[in-house]
Formats: structure tokens, sequence, C-alpha cells
């Protein structure tokens, strides 16, 4: 088997996207677990204030959501285009 | 080495990282249940059937991730090897990969709303069947990336490879392996915490478990999104080969 250059790079490229898409998930899924989490608990604590919380936790989820959607990004970029 | 010795070689090495990774989630979330139950137990002896029902319970559900890695591991070591091309070495190590790792948060996060459950039915027990409702709902919605991950690992398994070495559909796959693997990790153990919230805001106040079983439910799909994004990285990756 001889591997040429350029092979090797889109070999590499493919490894990148999964390490980067699976590693890159880890982060936001607990995050976002998390302000899930407490929102759950603050509604029980006071269920009048349930809209302004799952708005909180919405507004908090996609912030942290970002990092997940940079993952992805780079991933389609190093399958598509590398 | 041939390449059947290879193949041979990458089964057994992906059948220990399938059952190997998957055990550690299954095993904590076991345990985390199991130590919350003896908590309740202490604080309310004469409760001991409601709440070791709904341990038992909570721990099967919590061991299904770790029955997955077996069941891909037993696949792994008993597949057929003959004549296939030397690419499986790859895919093998790939649908490991993938099944071992995404069962470690699956099974993390469905132990962690059994144990609440546990907690919750010693301080409530008059509703133990909404508790034991939903915690069986956040359990199985944190169950969704280990079955990703049991899918990526059965589409590996079974793909008609072409035959003679490349390296690129090899990294393709071990790449999608590691995807779906590190990627159903995160998710599983955030689905299990929002779960984990929701059931114990219900011990505390049972009149608001329409609210909370729709807060839990919004807040784990949003969770879940990252987890999908790693399936639609895996499925291009493996699909390209």
């Amino acid at each position: 088997m001889d591997i040429m250059g350029a092979d090797l790079v889109k070999a590499f490229a493919c490894l990148g996207a999964g390490i980067s898409m699976g590693l890159g998930a880890i982060g936001p899924g607990v995050g976002e677990g998390f302000a899930a989490g407490k929102a759950c608990e603050a509604i029980g604590r006071n269920p009048q204030e349930a809209g302004l919380l799952t708005r909180t936790m919405l507004v908090g989820q996609a912030v942290s959501e970002s990092t997940g959607i940079y993952s992805l990004v780079i991933a389609l970029l190093l399958l598509f285009v590398v | 080495m041939t390449g059947i010795e290879w193949i041979k070689a990458a089964s057994v090495l992906g059948a220990g990282m399938s059952v190997g990774f998957a055990a550690i989630g299954a095993a904590v979330g076991e345990g985390y249940t199991a130590g919350k139950a003896n908590e309740a137990l202490s604080f309310r002896p004469n409760l001991v059937g409601d709440i070791l029902k709904t341990m038992l319970v909570g721990q099967a559900v919590a061991e299904t991730a770790g029955i997955f890695g077996l069941v891909i591991a037993m696949l792994l070591l008993f597949s057929p090897i003959e004549g296939k091309s030397v690419l499986t070495a790859w895919a093998y190590m790939g649908a490991g990969l993938s099944m071992g790792l995404s069962a470690i948060g699956c099974g993390i996060g469905a132990g962690l709303p059994a144990g609440t459950a546990c907690q919750g039915i010693g301080r409530q027990p008059m509703v133990s069947g909404q508790l034991s409702t939903l915690m069986l709902i956040g359990s199985g919605v944190a169950q969704s990336t280990a079955i990703y991950g049991f899918l990526i690992a059965l589409l590996l398994l079974y793909k008609q490879l072409p035959m003679g070495m490349a390296i690129v559909p090899a990294c393709s796959m071990v790449g999608a392996g590691l995807c779906m693997g590190f990627g159903g990790i995160g998710p599983g153990i955030g689905e299990g915490m929002a779960a984990m919230e929701a059931v114990s805001a219900v011990a505390r106040n049972p009149l608001t478990v329409g609210l909370m079983t729709r807060t839990m439910l919004v807040g784990q799909a949003v969770s879940e999104s990252t987890g999908i994004y790693s399936l639609v990285v895996a499925l291009l990756l493996v699909l390209s080969v």
C-alpha cells in the first residue's frame, strides 16, 4: 500500500471531523442539561414565573449551544472543503 | 500479518472497547441510584417496597446502555470474517468506539433521575406513580444517544466495503466511531441532569407535574441537539465510504 500525500490529508481531515464534532458535543450537552435542570428546579419553587424562567433557560442554552455549532461548522468544513 | 489476522485483532479490540467503556456509565448510574435509595430508606424504612421497586426499574433502564455495549461486543467477536476486506478491521474499531463511548453518558444520565425518584418517593409516598412515570420519560430520553451509537455501530458492522486497503475510508470509519461515541456522552449526562431536577421538583410540589414534564422535555430537546449534530456528521462519514 502506498499512500499519497493528498490521501493522507483527506484521511486525517475525516478523522479530525469526527474528533471535532465528537468532543465538541460533550460540553454543550452537559451545559444545556444543567441549565434545563436548574430551570426545572426554579419553576418548581415558583410556578408563576414559568414563562420568564423558560425564556431565560432557552437564551442560556442558545449561548451554550454556540460551541457545538462551531464544532459542527469545522467538521463540515473538514469533510467538504479540505 | 494477513488481512484476516488484522480483522480478528480489530474485532477483539473493538469488543473490549465497546463493553468496557459502556460498563463505566451503566455502573456509575446504577450505583448512584442505589446510594440514593439507601439514603431514602434510612429516613423512611417503612417504604421499602416502593423504593426498592423504583430503584430496580431505574437501574434496569440505566443498564440498557451496558447491554447495548455487550450486544455489539458479541456481534464483533462472533461475526464471520472469511473473505472480508481488510478495511473491515477499521470498521470494527469504529463500531466499538461508537457504542462504548456513547453508552458512558447514557448510563450516568439514566441513573441520575432514578436516584432522585427514590429520594422523592421517600419524601412524597403519595405521588410515587407520577414520580416513576416522570423518571421513566426522563431516563428514556437520556438513552437516545446510546441508541444513535448503537445505530452507527450496526451500520459500521454490516457495511459492504471495497476490497483492498485505502487510508481515507479507514480514517472515515474510525472518525465516525469517535464522533458518535464522544458526541453521545454530553447529551446523555445533560438530559439526565434535567430529568433529575424535574423529578426532584415534582417531589417537592406534586401539583406542578404537567408544567415540569413540559419544561423538562423542552430542555432535553435543546440538550439533544449536539447529539444529533454528531449523528449527522457520523452518518456523513460512514456513508461517504
